[in-house]
């Protein structure tokens, strides 16, 4: 049986306004990729496109700013107007609440992301596509995306501006300082993310860590995350 | 021995500056107790305390016992209808209900709801979304998801908010009922008399004091006998008059000003019988009578200033 906590989330995820204009932003990838596609030479086998859209794009700022907004909206929203409060006033275990918030933003943001990753990935390839190319991108962004999800429910428990801090450790930290600080990209959930990538296409950098490593480092990110905000639900002053 | 259904043991909850409850210790164990106070009391803040929604600076809250915070198994025996709106305004009524009983592990939820709907009167309803329901509804949808459960603690916030008086008074029946049965059920409220309709107890909150706790009787009582003033405006300066009532038995003290005459008593029946007689012995008109301080805050006022003084 489908846990009611996970299903009313993602419901209310998924019929805010502001998910028309998160479902933009998952679609501009692939238009791109859609604009390239007819624009390209027919028969060319060029990956550098795919490569450079899912490893400067999609991951870094597509992925991270959905995961970021479905992930603070989960327990964000229901503090905001008070459903919090029928949820934490029940029997169930801090975790488990936690648990199925996180998987239903998870759920939200891969509904909006994969279409978008696979259709670029056919778009932009072509005749060249393989399973691995769009497979192991598609790894990467639904590892980050789980680790954005379960740091953005985490966030949206502990500050009343979760999401200006998300896009400011997203942009400032991510986007800039981890892109010449090699030892900055350790702490980049992103960069984590992108190391799947690597697995079969260029990358412009000595990816952080290996595939493995990438995805137990993204795996315990969700993990420890989810711990830390199951603690704060029975800490922070609610509504 | 089990534990009492809520236990507050010098609890005090303050925000930066802010004291919203100061030093406040009672235990409520069965029966209807009503949680009175005006706006900014400190109602809400005991509640949310009770609820395990907030934690004390200081102080332990305690709810069968057990730290509600630390121990969620607990809210299997609580029913709350905190201040905001009900849950998931796109699912209806009926939907509502069904999902927070099965989130407090109700075996058979749809019958448990289905019951909880009729018991406040929402029946006809029951199928339509909450988000467009009138206030008065939202709070039926609210009772009616505290109650499926069958907890033996209620903790409800204003729940009569919003209500018509046939709605009120059903409401009312049927928390007298539930106190009757042996639960414990915590109304919070700003008005005394819907309180002492269904509350045998009650505590009093001012400015985060528990100024007063007790009968609702005694309470009422306490008021009743508070001194008052009486503002009277004579035809004349009122000397003679005033002279007259500084020899009344029940008038403690009388001050005049402006041509007006104000009359400290502890016995405002008294008073208005002695009153016309006195005005009529020194063949004073009276222009006007008017009772000054006899508004909430005023009564809580005179209960905090009397609750300072006894602790002095």
């Amino acid at each position: 049986m489908i846990d009611p906590v996970f299903t009313l989330t993602l419901r209310a995820l998924l019929l805010q306004k502001r998910t028309i204009v998160l479902a933009l932003v998952a679609a501009a990838p692939a238009l791109m990729a859609l604009i390239y596609a007819l624009a390209r030479g027919p028969g060319s086998h060029d990956h550098s496109f795919y490569s450079d859209l899912v490893q400067q794009l999609f991951v870094p700022t597509v992925a991270s700013l959905i995961a970021l907004v479905f992930g603070v909206s989960a327990f964000g929203d229901e503090r905001e107007d008070g459903t919090i409060l029928y949820l934490v006033a029940t029997p169930q275990a801090r975790l488990r609440l936690v648990l199925a918030k996180i998987a239903a933003a998870w759920a939200a943001a891969l509904i909006l992301l994969v279409p978008s990753l696979v259709a670029s990935g056919f778009l932009s390839l072509g005749h060249g596509r393989t399973a691995g190319l769009i497979g192991w991108p598609l790894l990467g962004v639904v590892l980050a995306s789980l680790a954005y999800c379960a740091a953005a429910v985490l966030l949206s428990l502990y500050t009343r501006r979760p999401i200006v801090i998300g896009v400011i450790y997203i942009l400032l930290w991510e986007g800039s300082i981890a892109t010449f600080a090699a030892s900055a990209a350790k702490l980049s959930i992103s960069a984590y993310g992108r190391a799947f990538v690597g697995h079969v296409l260029p990358q412009a950098s000595r990816p952080v860590a290996g595939t493995a490593v990438s995805g137990i480092v993204l795996i315990a990110v969700a993990a420890v995350a989810a711990w830390a905000t199951a603690r704060a639900l029975g800490r922070v002053e609610l509504p | 021995m089990s534990a009492p259904a809520i236990e507050f043991t010098g609890v005090s909850r303050w925000f930066g500056d802010t004291v919203a409850l100061a030093d406040v210790s009672f235990t409520a164990d069965g029966g209807v107790i009503g949680l009175l106070g005006h706006n900014g009391a400190g109602k809400s803040t005991t509640l949310k305390l009770s609820a395990g929604f907030s934690t004390p600076s200081s102080g332990v809250v305690r709810i069968f016992g057990v730290d509600p915070r630390r121990t969620p198994a607990v809210y299997r025996r609580v029913g709350i209808v905190p201040d905001h709106s009900p849950p998931w305004p796109f699912l209806s009524a009926r939907r509502v209900v069904e999902l927070t009983a099965r989130l407090h592990r109700v075996d058979d939820f749809r019958t448990a709801a289905a019951a909880a709907i009729e018991t406040v009167g929402l029946e006809a309803a029951a199928d339509r979304p909450v988000g467009e329901f009138s206030h008065g509804m939202r709070q039926r949808v609210k009772l009616a998801q505290a109650l499926a459960h069958d907890p033996e603690l209620l903790l409800l916030d204003e729940p009569l908010n919003g209500l018509d008086p046939a709605q009120r008074s059903h409401v009312i029946e049927l928390l007298t009922r539930l106190g009757q049965e042996g639960r414990t059920v915590i109304v919070s409220s700003h008005v005394l008399h819907e309180v002492e309709r269904m509350a045998p107890r009650v505590l009093v909150l001012v400015n985060g004091h528990l100024v007063a706790e007790g009968a609702t009787d005694a309470i009422r009582r306490l008021i009743s006998e508070r001194p008052r003033r009486v503002l009277v405006s004579p035809d004349g300066n009122g000397r003679e008059l005033a002279r007259e009532l500084l020899g009344l038995a029940d008038v403690d003290a009388v001050r005049l000003a402006n041509g007006t005459i104000e009359i400290e008593t502890s016995d405002p029946t008294a008073l208005s019988r002695e009153l016309p007689l006195a005005a009529q012995r020194t063949a004073t008109l009276l222009r006007g009578i008017r009772p000054v301080g006899d508004d909430l805050e005023s009564v809580y006022a005179y209960l905090h200033e009397r609750a300072r003084g006894q602790a002095r």
